[in-house]
C-alpha cells in the first residue's frame, strides 16, 4: 500500500491555481523527494498532506489525499496530524519551553502516555533517534532557544518523532543550516527511512540525489516526472527535468 | 470542526465590546430624549441656563459647544507646528541617545494622569499666562477681538487651549513620527540626490505624508474635545459665548463634570447633560472615525 | 545659495524651539509637583498616607482612604476588564478577516479615544441610578471599560507578531486550536501582553472622569463595601483643587506627588524595557 496518494489534487490560493492536478503515489518506508524551482508549489503540496493548508484562509483544495488508503478528509484533522509529523524550513522549537518539554509537547497533549516514566522514555528515545541525545542529555531543562540552528532542527525532528508518526514531512529542512548540520540531518534521514516514510521537499537537486530513493520533479504546479532517483537523474525522460538537473533552469 | 467550536466560544466575549458600545449609544439617546422632546434642537442652539426648581426650566448648551470647539481648535493650532517640528527634530536631527530620551518623554506625557495636568494648569500655568501674556496683551491690544476680555482670574479659553495643546502634542507627534519613519528610503535618497538642503528635502517629504499629518491633527482634536478634568480646572466654567481668548467659558465635558453634582434636583437637567454628552459622543465619533479612515486609506494606498 | 543656507539655519532653530516647547511642560509639571508636594509629604510624614482628611482650614490629615480606594478600584477593574479584554484580543488576532474580527479591531481603536467622562456617565445611568448611590463596583466597571481597549489591542498585536512557523509547528503536532492559542502562542506573546496589561492599569489608576459620577469619592472612610462610595487619588485631587481652602490645596499637591510617584513606578520600568508604546 502506498503511504500517501494524491488523486487529481488541485490547490488554489485565492484565484491563483498553485497545484494543477497532481497524481502522486508515495510508497512506504522510503525517502521520497519533491524537487523543483522556487515558487512552484512544493511547500504547498506538502501542507496538503497533513491538512496544514487549512491554516491559510484563502487556500482551497480539490481532489483527494489518501493516507494509507484512507482519505485525510474523512478523518479529523487532528487525527491526521497525529499520524504525520512535520519539520519546517525555519527550525521552530518553542523558544520558551525547555528541550524536554518541546519533545514531550505533542505526546502530552495527545495523551499518548500514562505516566511520567513513560514520557521520559519516549523523550530519550526520540532524542536518540534524532541524534541529539548525547549533546543535550545533561541539560534537558535548558531552554530550546539556547541551541544552535542545527541542534534546533534535530530537536524539531525529535519532537515530531516522539509522536511515532508513520510519515515524516520535511519542508526544506536544511535550507537554513550550515553544511555540517546539513550532513548530520541527511545521515539521519538515511537511518529513519528504514522505519518510516519520509517526504522531503528540497530545492537542491544535489540533496535529492543524495538522500532520496524516489524523486518527483514539480514545475509550476504540475508533476513533470517521477520515478526512482537513479533513473530520473541518470536518464531523465522529460526535457524540463534535464534542464533543471543540469542547472539551466533556476 | 474544532476551529468553529473555538470561534463560537470566543464570540460572545468578543461581542461584549460591541454590546457595551451599543448599550452606550442607546443609553445616551434615551436619556437625552426628555429634554429634546421638551425643547427640540434648541437645546443645542441657544445659550441659556435656567435651572429653577419648578416651573420653567430651560437649557441651551450652545455655550458649551462653542467652548469645546473654540478650545480644541486653539489647541490644535498650537499643536500642529509643535508636533511637526518635534517629529522632524527627533527623526532627522537628534542623535540616537537624545532621540530615545525625547520619545520616552513624550510617551510619558501621553500617559500622565490628566489630573496632574489639571492641578498644574490651575495653580501654575494660569497665573503665568495671565500675568505674562494675557495682561500685557489686554493692556495694549484690547481692540483686537481675540484679546478684548479683561483677564482677571486667568481662567479662560486661552488657558484651556494651551493646556490642551500641551496634552495632545505628544500624541499627534507620535502619529506623524511613525508616518515619517515609514517614508520609503527611495524618496529620501531621491530628494537629497537632487541637491536639496535638509530643510527643502524635509519640506518635500512632509508634503508626502500630508494625509498622516491631517489624521494626526484630527485624532488630536478628538482627544482635546473629550478631555475633561484638566480643562474644567482652567476654563472658568462660565456660560459665555465670547470671541476673546481671555474670556472664561464652558466646554461640553467640563459642563457635564461641573453641573452633574446637583443635576438631580432639577427635573430636566440630567437629561440636558446627557444630551450634551450625546453631542460630544457624536462629534468625537465623527472626528475619530474620519481620522482613522484617513490614516488607514493612506497606509494601504502606498 | 546664501538664502538657502539661512533658511536651513532658521529651520533648525524653529524645530529645536518646537521640540523644547513640547518637552518643557513635562519637566515643569514634574518639578512643580515635587516642589509643591514634597514639603507637604515631609510635614505630614507617614500620617499623610494613612490618615483621613482633616477639616477645612486646619492641618493636613491624610489621604489614606483615597490611596486604598485607588488600589481597590484598579484591582476590581482589572478583575472585570482583563479577562474580557484578553479574549477579545485573542479573537481579533485569530480571526482578523472575519467581519466581526475586523469590526472589533476598528471598534477597539475608536473606544481608545472615547471621552472618558461619557463612560462615567454611561455607567452612572445603568448602575448608580438603579442602585441609588455611588459605589465601588460602579467605579470599577467604568474603569474596566476604559481599560479594555488598550489591553485588547496590545494582546492582539503581541499575538500577531509571533512568526507563523510556530503556529504551523504547533498545529502540525496535532494540537487543537484552543491548546495552540492558549498554551503555546499566549506564552510566547506574554511579554507584549503583560506590557498591555500594565499600561491599562497605569492608565486607569490615573483616571478621574470615569469616577466622577460612579465612585462618589470618600475622604474619611476607607472601604465600606462594594456597593458603597469609595475614594480615589485623582478624584480627591480634583475635588480639593476646587475648594477655596489653603490646606486642601496643599493636600492636593501632596496627593499629586503620591499619584505621580505611583505612575512613574509603573510607567518607567515598563517603558524602559520595551521599544514603543501606543498611548
Amino acid at each position: 500500500m502506498n503511504a500517501i496518494e494524491t488523486i487529481n489534487l488541485r490547490i488554489w490560493y485565492g484565484n491563483n491555481e498553485v497545484i494543477r492536478g497532481i497524481n502522486l503515489a508515495i510508497p512506504e518506508n522510503v525517502c521520497f523527494a519533491i524537487m523543483g524551482p522556487s515558487g512552484c508549489g512544493k511547500s504547498t503540496l506538502l501542507r496538503a498532506f497533513n491538512r496544514l493548508l487549512e491554516l491559510n484562509e484563502i487556500a482551497r483544495v480539490e481532489g483527494d489525499v489518501k493516507l494509507f488508503g484512507r482519505s485525510v478528509y474523512g478523518m479529523d484533522s487532528v487525527e491526521v496530524r497525529r499520524q504525520i509529523g512535520m519539520v519546517f524550513q525555519i527550525p521552530n522549537p518553542f523558544p520558551h519551553l525547555s528541550i524536554y518539554d518541546n519533545v514531550a509537547l505533542g505526546v502530552r497533549y495527545n495523551r499518548l502516555v500514562e505516566s511520567k516514566r513513560e514520557l521520559d522514555k519516549i523523550v530519550e528515545w526520540a532524542l536518540k533517534k534524532a541524534a541529539l541525545w548525547d549533546e543535550v542529555k545533561d541539560r534537558l531543562k535548558d531552554r530550546a532557544s539556547e541551541l544552535s540552528g542545527g541542534q534546533m532542527q534535530r530537536l524539531c525532528i525529535a519532537r515530531a518523532l516522539a509522536m511515532r508518526p508513520k510519515v515524516l514531512l520535511m519542508d526544506e529542512p536544511t535550507a537554513n543550516l550550515d553544511p555540517i548540520s546539513t550532513r548530520k540531518i541527511e545521515e539521519l534521514i538515511y537511518e529513519l527511512k528504514k522505519e518510516l516514510t519520509i517526504v522531503i521537499v528540497t530545492h537542491s537537486p544535489a540533496q535529492a540525489a543524495r538522500v532520496s530513493d524516489y524523486v518527483a520533479f514539480l514545475y509550476l504546479g504540475k508533476l513533470v516526472e517521477v520515478g526512482k532517483t537513479e533513473d530520473v537523474f541518470e536518464n531523465p525522460k522529460e526535457k524540463l527535468t534535464e534542464e533543471y538537473l543540469t542547472g539551466r533552469m533556476g | 470542526m474544532t476551529a468553529d467550536k473555538f470561534k463560537l466560544s470566543l464570540l460572545p466575549i468578543a461581542s461584549t465590546v460591541f454590546g457595551i458600545f451599543i448599550l452606550m449609544l442607546i443609553v445616551f439617546f434615551s436619556a437625552s430624549l426628555p429634554i429634546i422632546q421638551k425643547e427640540g434642537l434648541a437645546i443645542y442652539t441657544t445659550n441659556v441656563w435656567k435651572a429653577v426648581e419648578e416651573g420653567e426650566e430651560f437649557y441651551g448648551v450652545l455655550s458649551a459647544i462653542y467652548g469645546s470647539i473654540y478650545t480644541s481648535v486653539a489647541a490644535i493650532l498650537i499643536a500642529l507646528p509643535l508636533s511637526i517640528g518635534f517629529a522632524v527634530f527627533v527623526m532627522d536631527y537628534a542623535p540616537k541617545k537624545l532621540k530615545e530620551l525625547l520619545i520616552i518623554a513624550t510617551d510619558m506625557m501621553a500617559g500622565l494622569p490628566t489630573i496632574l495636568y489639571g492641578i498644574w494648569g490651575a495653580f501654575v500655568l494660569v497665573p503665568i499666562l495671565r500675568d505674562y501674556i494675557m495682561k500685557p496683551l489686554y493692556e495694549h491690544l484690547s481692540f483686537i477681538p481675540f484679546f478684548s476680555y479683561p483677564p482677571i482670574t486667568g481662567y479662560s479659553y486661552l488657558s484651556a487651549g494651551v493646556l490642551l495643546a500641551i496634552m495632545v502634542t505628544p500624541f499627534a507627534s507620535a502619529i506623524i513620527r511613525e508616518a515619517y519613519r515609514m517614508i520609503p528610503k527611495a524618496y529620501r535618497e531621491g530628494a537629497y540626490a537632487l541637491g536639496l538642503t535638509r530643510y527643502e528635502a524635509t519640506k518635500t517629504l512632509l508634503g508626502y505624508i500630508k494625509p498622516a499629518i491631517m489624521a494626526g491633527i484630527l485624532l488630536a482634536f478628538g482627544r482635546a474635545i473629550g478631555e475633561t478634568v484638566a480643562v474644567s480646572l482652567v476654563v472658568g466654567n462660565t456660560f459665555n459665548i465670547h470671541p476673546s481668548l481671555f474670556a472664561p467659558g464652558y466646554t461640553i465635558s467640563s459642563l457635564i463634570a461641573n453641573q452633574f453634582g446637583n443635576a438631580f434636583i432639577y427635573e430636566y437637567m440630567p437629561s440636558t447633560l446627557f444630551a450634551s454628552g450625546l453631542a460630544l459622543f457624536l462629534i468625537g465619533l465623527v472626528v475619530n472615525i474620519t481620522g482613522l479612515l484617513v490614516l488607514r486609506r493612506w497606509r494601504y494606498a502606498r | 545659495m546664501l538664502v538657502r543656507k539661512i533658511k536651513e539655519k532658521l529651520f533648525l532653530a524653529a524645530i529645536s524651539i518646537a521640540t523644547f516647547l513640547t518637552i518643557l511642560p513635562l519637566f515643569h509639571i514634574l518639578f512643580s509637583v515635587f516642589a509643591n508636594g514634597l514639603p507637604v509629604l515631609m510635614r505630614g510624614g507617614i500620617d499623610f498616607v494613612t490618615e483621613t482628611l482633616a477639616p477645612p482650614d486646619s492641618e493636613l490629615g491624610g489621604i489614606g482612604p483615597a490611596i486604598v480606594g485607588s488600589f481597590v478600584l484598579t484591582f476590581l477593574a482589572s478583575l472585570i476588564g482583563l479577562p474580557i479584554a484578553v479574549l477579545t484580543g485573542v479573537y481579533a488576532a485569530e480571526y482578523p478577516n472575519s467581519p466581526i474580527g475586523k469590526a472589533v479591531k476598528t471598534l477597539l481603536l475608536i473606544m481608545m479615544e472615547f471621552p472618558t467622562i461619557l463612560v462615567g456617565l454611561f455607567v452612572m445611568n445603568i448602575l448608580v441610578l438603579p442602585m441609588g448611590r455611588y459605589s465601588a463596583i460602579s467605579g470599577a466597571f467604568a474603569l474596566a471599560i476604559v481599560m479594555m481597549p488598550y489591553v485588547a489591542v496590545y494582546t492582539e498585536q503581541a499575538l500577531k507578531e509571533i512568526p507563523f512557523v510556530y503556529r504551523e509547528g504547533a498545529f502540525a503536532l496535532g494540537l487543537k486550536r484552543a491548546v495552540v492559542v492558549f498554551k503555546i502562542m499566549m506564552s510566547m506573546a506574554r511579554k507584549g501582553m503583560i506590557t498591555g496589561i500594565l499600561i491599562g492599569i497605569a492608565k486607569v489608576a490615573g483616571e478621574t472622569a470615569p469616577l466622577l459620577f460612579t465612585a462618589g469619592g470618600s475622604a474619611r472612610i476607607y472601604f465600606a463595601g462594594l456597593d458603597q462610595p469609595i475614594g480615589a487619588i485623582p478624584l480627591l485631587i480634583y475635588t480639593l483643587v476646587q475648594q477655596p481652602y489653603e490646606n486642601y490645596h496643599q493636600i492636593a499637591w501632596g496627593a499629586s506627588l503620591v499619584l505621580m510617584l505611583i505612575f512613574l513606578a509603573i510607567f518607567l520600568p515598563l517603558r524602559l524595557s520595551i521599544k514603543e508604546v501606543k498611548l
